[in-house]
């Protein structure tokens, strides 16, 4: 049956990818805080990151770090530790005192070898199903790996308080996670007494995806007085029906420039739109696409957006 | 038997065809779709009645009318019931480039089937050429090598796309590949209206010579058909209606395959009448189809690929009882 | 006379051959006639069948039907004068015997059918004249050698032409089943029919055909009737195996018995002498 394997093949294929990608999206464990306050202790502490695996640290701090995951290169120079990393991924961009660090590829499915070649001590990954082969080859030859990945906002502080301890300087991540903690409570302060603005926000058009209940950006929308409508689904990118989306009728759209042209030529969205006077909102990128250290001045942007006159 | 079916099958597709409009993600009352159709309602309820429920189900339905007749004509020209509409080509091709264009971002709405079709008609027009090339003649096991060779290649081709596209475009892809009407809109099904009518026309026309056809090259030429040219015709026919297919809802796998088997079945030989009754039968069995992919589990819908590839399951095992009670 | 069917000086190449698997055959066949072609394997036999259904093209020379030339005529006319019975045909989908026959007035018909409206008569001729009214209703894939071969025979005659040719009508047929048709062809014939037969069977075409024509190599190697074509030497010759023709004892037709291999080429060395 030769003319059956012509729609097999492609659909097993397709079937295989997504049981990957659901296993890839599974929530991480939560991670055991270190049992000392102690910020340079001498003997050795477990940490168990965001695959299950434990990083024994060395008796010193580790000195050469690659950062394979934007998010934890943020946080490594918000942290005063930007001349320890040694490597970074090519998206990371931010901030420009890290555009000088060798730039070793991606982060997902990274080159080993490239890694290796910097001799890093500790490697900071994206955990992403994806990444476990890497681990493996990083951790068989004799590199610390710690795997991280957030989804909410609670992840952040979770994995700050990682980095502080894996770098032996919880003080810095402290104080990184208390401005940003601050920043974000200064722009919900800004919003507390207004109506929350309804909102969806399309990552993708085909298949419809939008952000659910498990992604950090529910978390901003909220503090920067706004309702999601999907806030009740607890993934972080759902995928919903059109027809779902116009029913709960959100007044504002936000999402990025190349959806707004796929959204701009296709004439259901088109109706949709012109008839009740929805508002389609293109916050920056580079600021909203990361929970990161600057969450404090992307909730900020989003206020500036959902709420026009505000100070914040 | 035959009066029979075509009063079950045109109300099976009236039943579906109303199905697919009362029925969605979001519930809504007869009345107020009743309503919506006419006009009147609350905006939302008419844009989701009228933009997208009412395009999706006449997508489904020329999809399905345009498979089951180019199912039926394949399974004609090349003298075998297990051969379906993607075959030689069409499916590869199309979905080159539907990948390519997913992967550099063409415009999705325009870009996309535009570039599936002409990936499809490309491929189907190569394995003519190969076949030619190799034996001169449209001989049927020279089509079927060609068609393995260029479904080879346009695996091949995907693979490399895939892994060179950046991550976040191959969701989109393997999205589009498992088929949808997800994307129905007027101007899609106008244009898909166009091809089918072109190709199922020009079928039906052409219906007695895929009966000649049934009984052999010899066959059909002691009866005064010139072979070549009528299986090269019913074949870029039945190539067309596919591609346009898929150009308007990616891979929708296995009506093309189990309809001609459901009509032959219900006592249709005859092409003229066959070819009829598969779109009418098609039709019915994707807007059921996409009726289920939407309303499983919702707000999430389920490609419509896979829900039509579990036809595949009863078919090939009712085959098998056959295969076995014969032997 | 115009003959049924000639053959002038036909030659035909296939694509990608060296030499030509028809080299320049003339023959006529008769109406009122049954003619024989036959000829070891690869001579050209089914070559020639080929050629008249246009399925390959002639290299040179000509091939008329009534005195027409197949150049002069269209596919449709040509099936309407001259039904081929072809050596290898089955319905990809079963259908049934009537519905099968009824495609015989395929050539007839207009653009939206497959039968034209004069032709029930022909068709319930047809049915009569094959003997084949008792299985009207069972599906093709239903019957047995014997009388699938009667239905396409059924279903040539429809076609209603002057011309009746078949290629290896009896292949898988068993002695009786065999006999039926050669004696539904010679009935044929007896009615005016031009039959043309292509065959492996000598000695059925000894005791019915009219007219043989032995090939050999894509050539003719003699024509006439079977007195004078079933020869040993000829039949010697041609087919590269030691045999002998006697006459058999039932009617006195030349009967071909094939010699054992002489004794450097045995093929079974016996366990004990």
């Amino acid at each position: 049956m030769a003319f059956a394997r012509r729609i097999a093949v492609p659909a097993s294929t397709a079937l295989s990818l997504a049981a990957l990608a659901a296993c890839g999206s599974g929530s991480p464990p939560a991670a055991r805080r270190p049992l000392s306050n102690a910020d340079s202790p001498p003997v050795a502490k477990a940490i168990v990151d965001d695959f299950g695996d434990t990083l024994r640290t060395p008796s010193g701090p580790p000195r050469r770090i690659v950062s394979l995951n934007p998010a934890t290169t943020e946080m490594l120079f918000a942290m005063g530790q930007g001349n320890h990393v040694v490597g970074r991924t090519r998206w990371d961009t931010y901030p420009p005192a890290a555009l000088p660090v060798a730039d070793l590829g991606n982060g997902l499915r990274p080159n080993v070898e490239a890694v290796l070649s910097v001799h890093p001590d500790l490697v900071l990954l994206y955990a992403a199903a994806d990444n476990r082969d890497a681990v493996g080859r990083l951790k068989a030859a004799g590199v610390a790996t710690l795997s991280v990945r957030e989804d909410r906002l609670a992840d952040f502080h979770r994995i700050l308080s990682l980095l502080g301890a894996a770098l032996h300087d919880s003080a810095a991540a402290r104080a990184v996670d208390d401005s940003v903690t601050a920043s974000l409570a200064r722009v919900r302060a800004s919003t507390a007494g207004l109506a929350p603005v309804s909102v969806v926000w399309p990552v993708e058009i085909a298949p419809l995806r939008v952000i659910g209940g498990g992604s950090y950006l529910n978390d901003l929308l909220a503090d920067a007085g706004a309702h999601n409508v999907y806030g009740a689904m607890s993934d972080p990118a759902p995928q919903v029906s059109l027809e779902d989306l116009l029913r709960r009728n959100p007044s504002v759209v936000l999402t990025t420039g190349a959806t707004v042209r796929a959204m701009r030529s296709d004439p259901r969205w088109q109706r949709w739109l012109a008839d009740s006077g929805h508002r389609v909102l293109v916050p920056d990128t580079a600021l909203v696409g990361m929970p990161s250290v600057r969450m404090g001045a992307a909730a900020a942007e989003l206020v500036g957006l959902l709420h026009p006159g505000v100070v914040h | 038997m035959r009066a029979r079916f075509w009063i079950v099958a045109s109300l099976g597709l009236a039943a579906a065809a109303l199905l697919g409009v009362a029925l969605g993600p979001v519930g809504l009352s007869p009345a107020a779709v009743w309503a919506a159709l006419a006009g009147h309602g609350d905006t939302t309820t008419v844009t989701i009645v009228q933009a997208i429920r009412l395009p999706r189900v006449a997508l489904a339905a020329l999809v399905g009318a345009a498979l089951g007749m180019s199912g039926a004509a394949m399974q004609g020209t090349l003298r075998n019931g297990l051969a379906e509409p993607y075959l030689l080509g069409v499916s590869g091709g199309a979905a080159v480039g539907a990948v390519a264009a997913i992967a550099f971002h063409w415009n999705t709405v325009v870009g996309v089937p535009l570039a599936a079709f002409a990936g499809a008609a490309g491929a189907a027009a190569l394995v003519l050429t190969i076949a030619r090339i190799a034996g001169g003649r449209a001989d049927v096991r020279l089509l079927l090598m060609a068609g393995v060779v260029v479904g080879a290649f346009a695996n091949a081709a995907i693979m490399v796309a895939y892994a060179t596209a950046p991550p976040e475009s191959v969701r989109g892809a393997l999205w589009w590949m498992m088929g949808s009407v997800d994307g129905a809109e007027w101007q899609r099904v106008t244009w898909l209206a166009a091809y089918v009518v072109i190709g199922g026309g020009a079928l039906i026309v052409w219906a007695r010579d895929l009966d000649a056809l049934a009984l052999g090259d010899d066959g059909a030429a002691a009866l005064g058909v010139d072979v070549e040219r009528a299986s090269r015709r019913a074949y870029l026919a039945a190539a067309l209606l596919a591609a346009s297919t898929v150009a308007a809802a990616g891979l929708v796998g296995f009506v093309g395959l189990v309809v001609p088997h459901m009509v032959r079945a219900a006592g249709l030989r005859q092409y003229r009448t066959l070819l009829c009754g598969a779109a009418i039968v098609g039709a019915a069995l994707v807007i059921s189809a996409d009726v289920v992919a939407r309303t499983v589990r919702p707000p999430a819908e389920l490609p419509l690929g896979a829900v039509t590839a579990l036809l595949g399951v009863p078919f090939f095992l009712f085959q098998l009882r056959r295969l076995a009670a014969r032997s | 006379m115009t003959a049924a069917i000639e053959f002038r000086d036909a030659r035909v190449r296939y694509a990608g051959a060296g030499g030509l698997a028809v080299a320049g055959v003339t023959f006529a066949a008769q109406s009122g006639n049954i003619t024989a072609v036959t000829g070891p394997n690869g001579s050209g036999k089914s070559t020639l069948v080929k050629a008249l259904l246009r399925r390959v093209p002639l290299a040179g020379g000509d091939i008329a039907i009534g005195g027409v030339t197949l150049g002069q005529m269209s596919l449709r006319d040509a099936a309407r004068r001259a039904a081929v019975v072809p050596q290898r045909e089955e319905p990809a989908f079963p259908m049934t015997v009537r519905e099968y026959i009824a495609l015989g007035r395929f050539p007839y018909a207009s653009v939206w059918s497959t039968s034209d409206p004069g032709g029930d008569r022909a068709v319930t001729a047809a049915v009569e004249r094959a003997g084949v009214g008792g299985f009207l209703e069972r599906h093709t894939d239903e019957l047995s050698g014997g009388e699938w071969q009667r239905v396409r025979i059924a279903r040539a005659l429809a076609q209603g032409g002057r011309l009746l040719v078949l290629d290896e009508p009896t292949t898988f047929l068993d002695v009786g089943h065999e006999m039926a048709v050669f004696e539904l062809l010679a009935e044929l014939a007896r009615d005016g029919m031009g039959v043309l037969l292509i065959t492996h069977q000598l000695n059925l075409v000894a005791r019915f055909a009219q007219h043989v024509v032995l090939l050999h190599a894509g050539t003719i190697a003699a024509q006439g009737p079977p007195n004078a074509v079933m020869t040993g030497g000829i039949l010697e010759r041609v087919y590269d195996w030691p045999l002998v023709v006697a006459r058999d004892p039932a009617v006195g037709a030349p009967m071909l018995i094939p010699l054992r291999a002489p004794s450097p080429v045995t093929v079974h060395r016996p366990m004990e002498t």
